[in-house]
């Protein structure tokens, strides 16, 4: 499994964290991402991601090399999943061992917060009753 | 020149487009895409003051040069994941 990654396929949370296995390391820490029932108080049915996937590919090695800047991460795997998603589903998948506790909440925090802001990635909300949104979200950050 | 234009989200809603080829004048930076996206797609501006622009996959300032050939997008506000 490659580091970093950005798919169609169903993500499996335990296989995102066993690829960050090594015997260096002292503790690792795994963020899931999971699609919500409620946004903003109406029930969602399932949502759309749309991605511009090679300029999401290229952030996603930079926010590794980041992390990796600054922290003593040994290993890190992100994963994120585009298309359309049901209530429940996995989107998001972040793993980091590091040699202590520590550092590597500190880094899983950081990585998936700069995902969160730097990657051009979209949602389309699908909400009971057959209604379709973009989700609100925020300007990209540089 | 001739740069493609990318729209995402609810940009590629407003303008009906995934993506376009646009002629700018050589020496064009970002402000003046984004001027020329307006132009052409006048529903662009709901959205205007939130938009950002990316060059070749990076995120871009108004003042970035463009050049021919030149891969741009026009990503609205977003919401991964």
């Amino acid at each position: 499994m490659g580091s970093v990654r950005i798919t169609r396929r169903r993500i499996d949370p335990f296989r995102v964290l066993a690829s960050v296995a090594d015997e260096e390391a002292g503790g690792a820490v795994l963020f899931v991402g999971t699609i919500r029932r409620r946004s903003g108080g109406r029930i969602v049915e399932g949502l759309t991601y749309e991605v511009y996937k090679e300029m999401a590919e290229k952030k996603m090695l930079e926010i590794e090399r980041s992390v990796r800047n600054r922290w003593p991460v040994v290993r890190i795997a992100m994963v994120h999943r585009y298309g359309a998603l049901g209530v429940g589903e996995v989107s998001v998948a972040v793993a980091v061992s590091c040699r202590h506790r520590a550092e590597a909440f500190e880094a899983c925090r950081y990585a998936i917060d700069t995902i969160k802001g730097t990657l051009p990635m979209w949602k389309k909300e699908r909400f009971k009753g057959g209604t379709e949104t973009w989700a609100k979200g925020a300007p990209i950050e540089a | 020149m001739m740069v493609k234009v990318l729209y995402f989200a609810s940009a590629q809603g407003l303008t009906n487009l995934k993506s376009e080829a646009v002629r700018l004048r050589d020496g064009s930076s970002v402000k003046d895409l984004a001027a020329e996206m307006l132009r052409l797609h006048p529903a662009l501006k709901t959205i205007e003051p939130t938009i950002r622009y990316s060059v070749n996959f990076e995120i871009a300032e108004s003042d970035t040069a463009i050049h021919e050939g030149d891969e741009v997008a026009v990503l609205p506000p977003v919401a991964g994941g």
